[in-house]
């Protein structure tokens, strides 16, 4: 048991050590990709430059980046995430709301993409060979083809022309007078849409893995014993095949964890949730470097918290991999 | 009869005298709240509006792009945050969208000096604030104060300083104030127009504070502002909506007398999708569609009469697209192939054979569905004021092209490719913003274009800050195929485009003295006509500016987009015109046509 | 079907779908450049074997489009006055085979003024069956160069981690994770704004593309950790090294067939990914640039409202696509079941 927790331990400062580095390096990214926030202002001719300049100096951005970092990694230690740009308010007030919106949808749809990839992989592993296998590939081919941009254009057609759901956003407008029943329903009604996009582009790539973890263990000699043996299908399948097949799945589980925040991004500004989406697209593209920043180490947050939970999780649960 | 009776009997009594007395409260407080109203009334100086009478209430829903940043008139900067304080806000003197003049906002009147450096301005009187308080001069030498303050750092601060001097605000008395100048100039009046007169009884503590930037951004609660625009801010909710509603104290009035705005609620979703934008307005969840792009405007017309939508091509805006040659002065560390590019480039006869061979209809056609005006110089047909209607339009012909580059000594080998008077093959590049889809492929027609004439180009997609990265600071590109907007109609705003020592003076940047001789004239003229009071004679500087430029091509000319807006036929009122905002610049007017059959104008 | 019957199918089916993709010029009738401006959005002409005559030919052919007089410019109809017949082995467009080597033979094609749009043309009134030629080999060469690299340097950090273990695992697998959470768009930003501008636009394409591969490595190379740690206590693997087996044997030998699953299964997922990622590449001016296609930026014009609805050609592009992943998925069970084979 105390071996375990110092593992954990372990594994947690090794995280903090990676998230310093990342943030290092994103920044460095960041300061010396080409163009910065301020050169649209400078376009425009009814701003004069020397406006630009004090802005720039009142961000404190003309200091190189080296010294820009330190600053923004000791603020960040007092719990300030810096100043965004285009706001001009603190990176955290614009954060938290969104983040949360976000982590509501794709927390989700990866449940939702999971329901439908494990049945649906071990099907398709089950059935391989057989017409209906087939079909089943070609389903999964099809869906991987689709761009989820597109998905995402079509299923907002579908659901304006028929009127059954709401085209995109979170709430309805005159949704604040409806009383708690109301307001879940009108949620649910609008969380549909984003939620089934998210989850048909995530299931086809699952469904691949999960079918081949499946199909490798089913080939393996101690199913093909069992099945000798005479035991039913279903208990060789929940009992034996599953459990040797977690080890990839545990490692799959670890990625969904790992991108619960940036999956849904494109998503997001198609069907106009209100997450992260619209916000670091934006900021992106306008350079506004510390909402980028605040959203790259929130990812960063969630990346090790995956890898770290599908670490724990193969050594739990796979007897062949011993202690390190 | 004990104590209770008596005290019953009183108390009946007491109610009696009660009744009575409040009956006659009644009636003096009636008489004094009809005394109060009409002076009230009276007090107010209100404008009234030319638009169609229409009907008090409704709620309605624009999508816009992106959220706004700010709702600080002081630090706003981009177009959707200054749409929204539009319509939070008023300024004393207002260009009307539809006529491009101005007219008077909360100054009802205002005189000029002969001279033409001191302007007085008379505020209307009564006027109120959304939360009740008064409106005076002193919140209009507040709200100056505040923009020409140096440590704020407003992007608005440079239009109000002449020749380095700020301009001089006064308070002759509650009613009028006095602004002066550091030299005559010409559309002085159009200064006035966006800027907000903020309160100075809820602004002033932050302010001395220093806290002022962190004033009024979006997050701040409803109570905590105040203004003298059509609606006031009811409620936010970050990353789906923005809802106004009605400001009680608004100050115009519409043809039957009722009070403005006709609008109970006017809300702004947010929809970063331009498709899905369109979708929303379809399925009747938006009721104005502030910009289509010509693919969907397509779309929309199909089944327009059917679905009681209103669309209106507006024609031409205040944009223009270009092709931007380098004719920078260039350090010779620079690329030396650059360098030796730019002796095409600088050649105007290489300029006129790539305007001739540029299909401007076929762009207008293939990009914009034919819903985009071939442009021949800086100012678009959209510009009924100012536009120079002498000026030729050549028609596009590959033979005159070919005569223009063989008389200055260009040359094509066996295989067709154009060979420069040194027999260098002439190639370049044409940087485009990746972002934009239509002028990547407007690039694309140039380059086929242009391959007819034996130049090898290519199209060169680069993200939007990359390429202004390059186009203002290292200088490093051949060509680049951009566009820029007009900030109005008047043509002082784009003064820094054509000075030869102006920031954005994009083709030949950092020069501060002009390097050819109708760069000089440019400067002189664009000097003159800012200092200039007389229209007319403004007008006679301008038509000269833009023949030199239509003759000297610092620029090759392209296309204007149209500006496509929609409505729901239910909307009255929809007057949309090319000066931003488009729909929305006569929200106080909109109102919702309530039931029978609506039809558009 | 049998096995070996169905490798059969999948290698012609393969064959079918890479070989016009390799030598695009010769089965495209057109450049993919060439523009028909009076010929937007055309619909694909249709191949007529019965004349206004009402008579039989042999050889079909095609009526060339013209612009209906009250259209709105995009609609079209038949212009019968004039039969184009269609022939095999004609001179066309130039185009080079290796290098400087122009020939100008297509495999089909009718005489000009007619033309041949299988599918139809785009905005600019070019061909897109020959786009989606040029197109699928950029996106093809595109997405198998990523998936190489990825692989390549993800298979072998996975094998070192997940064997040596302890703190050689511990260095790789906090890199994966330090790979997988930057931002690697900014380092293409940056990448592409370093090339000189002269560079194709296609050869910076592919550059970049080699970049988001190589730094690709870290989902492979977790997926293979995981097995191979595994697999490294499983009987066999111990039972080898008792008996004094090398690593490197026992990593070649033993160890690698187990992950061949993971790594054909991630082949076949990867290819896609790179292909389809070339749409949001565009979208940031890092994919390829005009007029050059690929399927990419093809399905980017999909995305449109307006195409989406009203041109159902354009759709063209998706369907290849989903073909060629359905190939792909195929071979990759295939050879998923022979080496499962060949280990039992």
């Amino acid at each position: 048991m105390a071996d375990g927790m110092v593992r954990v331990a372990r594994r947690i400062a090794h995280g903090c050590l990676l998230l310093l580095g990342v943030s290092a390096l994103s920044f460095a990214l960041l300061s010396l990709s080409p163009g910065n926030f301020f050169d649209e202002l400078r376009l425009n001719p009814q701003i004069s430059p020397d406006t630009v300049s004090a802005l720039r100096a009142q961000y404190g951005m003309d200091h190189p980046w080296p010294v820009r970092y330190v600053r923004w990694i000791a603020s960040g230690f007092r719990g300030d995430f810096g100043y965004s740009l285009s706001y001009n308010c603190p990176v955290g007030t614009l954060l938290w709301p969104r983040a949360r919106n976000t982590l509501l949808l794709t927390a989700l749809s990866t449940l939702l993409a999971w329901m439908i990839a494990l049945p649906f992989g071990v099907f398709e592993a089950l059935q391989r060979g057989k017409w209906r296998g087939r079909v089943g590939s070609i389903l999964t081919a099809t869906l991987l083809g689709i761009p989820e941009l597109l998905l995402a254009l079509l299923f907002l057609l579908l659901a304006a022309k028929t009127r059954w759901l709401p085209t995109g956003g979170m709430t309805s407008p005159d949704v604040a007078d409806a009383g708690l029943l109301g307001l879940s329903r009108d949620f649910a009604s609008h969380l549909v849409l984003p939620m089934v996009v998210l989850a048909l582009g995530a299931m086809p790539l699952l469904t691949r893995y999960i079918r081949s973890a499946m199909v490798t263990v089913l080939d393996s000699p101690f199913i093909e014993s069992a099945r000798g043996h005479g035991i039913a299908h279903s208990r060789i399948l929940y009992k034996y095949a599953l459990p040797a097949a977690a080890n990839s799945l545990i490692s799959l589980l670890g990625f969904s964890i790992g991108a619960l925040l940036s999956t849904s991004l494109l998503v997001e500004v198609v069907l106009s949730w209100p997450g992260l989406g619209p916000l670091v697209l934006e900021a992106l593209l306008a350079r506004d470097i510390y909402v980028v920043m605040a959203v790259v180490m929130l990812s960063s947050v969630f990346l090790v918290l995956g890898n770290l939970i599908a670490d724990l999780l193969l050594y739990w649960s796979d007897p062949r991999i011993r202690t390190v | 009869m004990g104590v209770r009776n008596a005290a019953g009997k009183i108390r009946r009594g007491a109610d009696v005298i009660n009744a009575v007395a409040f009956r006659n409260a009644q009636r003096f407080a009636l008489a004094l709240s009809v005394l109060f109203a009409c002076g009230a009334a009276r007090a107010q100086e209100y404008s009234t509006v030319s638009g169609d009478p229409g009907e008090t209430g409704g709620k309605l829903v624009v999508a816009l792009r992106s959220e706004p940043k700010t709702l600080n008139p002081i630090l706003s900067v981009d177009a959707t945050s200054r749409e929204v304080i539009g319509a939070l806000n008023a300024d004393l003197v207002h260009i009307n969208r539809e006529t491009q003049r101005t007219e008077p906002g909360l100054a009802k009147t205002w005189n000029v000096s002969p001279d033409g450096r001191k302007y007085v301005l008379y505020l209307r009187r009564g006027l109120k604030f959304s939360d009740g308080a008064p409106f005076n001069a002193d919140d209009v030498v507040f709200s100056f104060g505040l923009y020409l303050d140096e440590s704020l750092h407003s992007p608005q601060r440079d239009l109000l300083v002449l020749d380095d001097k700020p301009i001089i605000v006064k308070k002759l008395d509650d009613y009028t104030v006095e602004f002066d100048l550091a030299k005559p100039y010409g559309p002085a009046e159009r200064l006035f127009d966006g800027l907000a007169m903020l309160p100075r009884h809820l602004l002033e503590k932050s302010y001395k504070e220093g806290k002022l930037a962190q004033t009024w951004g979006t997050n701040t609660p409803p109570e905590e502002f105040a203004g003298l625009g059509a609606f006031k801010l009811k409620s936010y909710a970050p990353g789906q909506r923005l809802v106004l509603e009605r400001n009680p104290n608004y100050w115009k009035k519409g043809q039957r007398g009722n009070q403005l705005p006709y609008l109970a609620e006017l809300a702004f979703v947010f929809v970063p999708n331009e498709d899905a934008q369109v979708i929303k307005f379809q399925a009747g969840e938006t009721q104005l569609l502030e910009r289509a792009n010509a693919d969907n405007f397509a779309v929309l017309q199909k089944d327009a009469a059917a679905k009681g939508h209103c669309l209106v091509d507006l024609g031409p805006g205040l944009e223009f697209q270009f092709l931007l040659f380098n004719m920078n002065s260039l350090e010779p560390t620079k690329s030396r192939d650059l360098i030796s590019k730019q002796s095409w480039f600088r050649d105007l006869r290489f300029r006129q054979a790539v305007s001739l061979v540029m299909d401007r209809k076929g762009m207008a056609r293939l990009v914009y569905g034919g819903r985009a005006t071939p442009i021949w110089g800086n100012v678009t047909p959209g510009n009924k004021l100012w536009l120079n209607t002498n000026l030729p339009h050549p028609e596009r012909s590959l033979e005159e092209a070919r005569k223009t580059l063989q008389s200055a000594g260009f040359s094509w080998n066996s295989a067709g490719a154009l060979l420069d008077p040194q027999k260098k093959a002439v190639s370049f590049t044409i940087l485009v913003s990746s972002s934009n889809a239509q002028r990547s492929k407007l690039a694309t027609l140039a380059q086929d274009d242009l391959k007819q004439l034996g130049m090898d180009v290519q199209v060169v997609p680069m993200e939007f800050r990359a390429l202004v990265d390059r186009v203002l600071n290292t200088k490093d590109y051949e060509a680049v195929l951009m566009n820029l907007v007009n900030g109005d109609v008047d043509p002082t705003p784009e003064m820094n485009l054509w000075l030869s020592s102006g920031e954005t003076h994009l083709w030949d940047l950092g020069e501060k003295k002009p390097t050819t001789p109708w760069e000089t004239e440019l400067d002189h003229l664009m000097e003159t006509q800012m200092t200039t009071a007389d229209p007319a004679a403004r007008k006679k500087l301008y038509d000269r500016v833009q023949e030199i430029v239509s003759q000297n091509l610092p620029f090759v000319f392209l296309v204007s987009p149209n500006i496509l807006v929609g409505a729901q036929a239910s909307v009255g009122n929809f007057r949309p015109a090319i000066l931003e905002p488009y729909v929305l610049w006569n929200a106080d007017q909109l109102f919702l046509r309530q039931g029978g059959t609506a039809k558009c104008r | 079907m049998n096995y070996r019957r169905r490798t059969l199918v999948l290698i012609l089916l393969l064959a079918a779908l890479h070989l016009p993709i390799l030598v695009p010029g010769f089965v495209a009738p057109y450049d993919y450049a060439q523009q028909n401006r009076e010929l937007p959005f055309a619909p694909p002409n249709r191949l007529h074997f019965i004349d206004e005559g009402g008579t039989f030919h042999f050889r079909p052919f095609a009526y060339a489009w013209q612009q209906r007089a009250d259209g709105s410019g995009d609609s079209y109809e038949e212009d019968r006055t004039h039969t184009y017949p269609l022939h095999l082995f004609v001179q066309g467009s130039p185009y080079s085979i290796l290098g400087p080597w122009t020939v100008r033979l297509h495999l089909f094609g009718v005489q000009a003024p007619g033309q041949l749009f299988l599918v139809g043309t785009d905005d600019f009134g070019r061909d897109q069956f020959s786009r989606i030629l040029y197109g699928g080999r950029i996106s093809l060469f595109a997405g198998l160069l990523g998936t190489s690299l990825a692989l390549f340097v993800g298979v072998l950090l996975g094998l070192i981690s997940g064997y040596y273990g302890k703190w050689m695992d511990a260095v790789i697998m906090r890199f994966a994770e330090l790979f997988l959470a930057l931002p690697w768009l900014y380092l293409l930003f940056a990448v592409r704004a370093v090339l000189p501008l002269r560079i194709k636009t296609t050869e910076a394409f592919l550059l970049l593309v080699g970049v988001v591969g190589f730094v690709g490595w870290a989902k492979p190379a977790r997926l293979v950790r995981g097995i191979v740690l595994s697999a490294k206590e499983r009987t066999f693997a111990l039972a080898a090294k008792a008996m004094g087996a090398s690593d490197a044997h026992i990593l070649r030998r033993h160890i690698l067939p187990q992950t061949y699953g993971i790594i054909l299964t991630t082949a076949a997922l990867l290819v896609p990914q790179f292909i389809l990622a070339e749409v949001t590449l565009s979208f940031l001016g890092l994919g390829v640039g005009e007029p050059m296609p690929s399927l990419g930026n093809l399905l980017g014009e999909l995305q449109k409202y307006r195409v989406l609805t009203s041109y159902w050609w354009m759709y063209a592009p998706a369907v290849v696509l989903i073909v060629l992943f359905l190939a792909y998925q195929w071979a990759s069970a295939m050879l998923q079941e022979k080496f499962a084979e060949v280990q039992m």
